[in-house]
């Protein structure tokens, strides 16, 4: 009987486990990764991606979790419209800076997330960018929890503000350094996601 | 000196054009002057990019390309003589250049868009380099002119097509095809051209150009334009006329062909 028992709590106890592990999908239409940087030392020109995909997962009980961001990079827009002949838009995706073609993607995927107290404060993770890879750390602003508004309740959510920031030649994008485009890039993420 | 060495005119310009004149003056005299281009490129690969290969992209490829064609060009000067097969051979390592380069990206793409752009570019290189190698590498004037219009042609057509460090690549090279030109019209003779010259400034030209279609907004038929480029400068040229004049006057021919290639690569 000690035995069974045991064995019992051995094969339960990582299901337990695993239990309390919530996954969330990204929600693609409310999750926006912005980025800001220096032009020509006048200004700061901003910048987003119109729209990320990807899951997280949250471990409360260990306090630590995962994130997935995959950002299609042709998607991005700066607001330059159409008053120049060719748009910086258009500039922003060639090799010059993005390389679109080349690499349609960027990823950010961290295996680790600080807590504080309840609530996530850093994701410790890397950032693939040009099919380079180098660590990056999001600061958590502004996060909760809790049932999705519109659905009665009935979908789960969480979300908030991801803030962080790297330097755009440490991943081969180099053009307009040293004087006319800045390299540090800072990164402002809103996003959220639907418990699965 | 960092602001003058950050601007673009300077990167792409000024710092290949006077690198690639220095290279002409001191190895002209070893049937080396043609390495210009090759100088010349390498200065604006230097401060607009640096010399990093990994991840191997496209671009990275291009530069790869264009650092090690000298030395073939130099095997080919030195160590045979100048031949139709040659020519044939080279149009063809230009086409598989091409296709090294462009192919992983293209054909990702549909299969109709993939043949069009894969095939432009190699159509492309192989004219350029085939007829650089044939009727070009022997006559330093004429080589030196073609270099001038395609490297400026390439250069603002990329720049017109959303990309400026391909623009500046192609400047670089029209920079150092213009330094082997001047020290030849200020001279008043001929120095050795060859594939040395030839073979770097129609393959670096011809796939920063095809770049520029498959990775920004050039379309496939201005790129044909730009690949006839050289043969404005085998257009005829008054023989006793004097060697800066008829520098003048095939670059002007190369120049038009270019012209008309940055008029389609216009944006509308």
């Amino acid at each position: 009987m000690t035995r069974l028992t045991t064995g019992l709590i051995a094969i339960m106890l990582p299901l337990a486990a695993a239990a309390q592990v919530e996954s969330y999908a990204i929600d693609p239409h409310h999750t926006v990764p912005y980025w800001e940087t220096n032009y020509l030392n006048f200004a700061t020109m901003r910048g987003r991606f119109d729209s990320a995909t990807g899951m997280f997962t949250l471990d409360r009980a260990a306090r630590t979790g995962t994130l997935e961001i995959t950002i299609q990079t042709a998607n991005l827009s700066t607001g330059a419209g159409r008053t120049l002949k060719r748009t910086r838009d258009e500039h922003l995706r060639t090799p010059d800076f993005f390389n679109v073609v080349e690499f349609p993607t960027m990823t950010y995927s961290a295996k680790s997330v600080k807590f504080k107290g309840d609530d996530p404060e850093v994701i410790e993770g890397s950032l693939t960018l040009l099919g380079v890879t180098n660590p990056v750390a999001l600061k958590v602003e502004r996060w909760r929890c809790g049932p999705d508004p519109r659905t009665a309740g009935k979908i789960y959510m969480c979300g908030g503000n991801a803030t962080g920031s790297f330097k755009r030649s440490d991943f081969g994008m180099k053009f307009g350094l040293p004087t006319a485009i800045g390299d540090e890039v800072s990164l402002w993420i809103s996003f959220f996601g639907f418990r699965q | 000196m960092e602001e003058i060495f950050g601007h673009p005119a300077v990167q792409g310009g000024v710092a290949p054009f006077v690198v690639g004149l220095i290279v002409v003056l001191l190895l002209q005299s070893l049937r080396l002057g043609g390495l210009a281009v090759v100088a010349a490129f390498a200065t604006a690969v230097y401060f607009v990019a640096g010399f990093t290969f990994t991840p191997l992209t496209a671009t990275r490829k291009i530069i790869l390309l264009g650092l090690f064609s000298p030395v073939i060009g130099i095997l080919a000067d030195f160590a045979f003589k100048p031949t139709r097969i040659g020519a044939a051979v080279f149009a063809l390592a230009g086409a598989a250049a091409a296709l090294w380069v462009f192919w992983p990206v293209v054909s990702q793409k549909d299969a109709a868009e993939a043949w069009l752009l894969g095939g432009t570019a190699a159509v492309t290189v192989a004219f350029m380099v085939g007829f650089g190698q044939m009727f070009l590498a022997e006559h330093a004037v004429r080589a030196g002119s073609a270099g001038l219009g395609v490297g400026l042609g390439v250069g603002i057509a990329s720049i017109l097509s959303a990309t400026a460090t391909y623009g500046l690549y192609g400047i670089a090279v029209c920079a150092g095809a213009g330094g082997f030109l001047l020290v030849q019209m200020i001279r008043g003779k001929t120095i050795a051209a060859g594939a040395t010259f030839t073979l770097p400034a129609m393959l670096i030209a011809g796939l920063v150009g095809a770049g520029a279609m498959v990775l920004a907004k050039l379309p496939w038929y201005a790129l044909l334009v730009i690949a006839l480029v050289p043969v404005g400068a085998r257009l005829p040229v008054p023989e006793k006329a004097p060697l800066w004049l008829q520098a003048v006057l095939l670059s002007l021919y190369s120049l038009s062909i270019a012209a008309v290639a940055c008029a389609l690569a216009w944006p509308t």
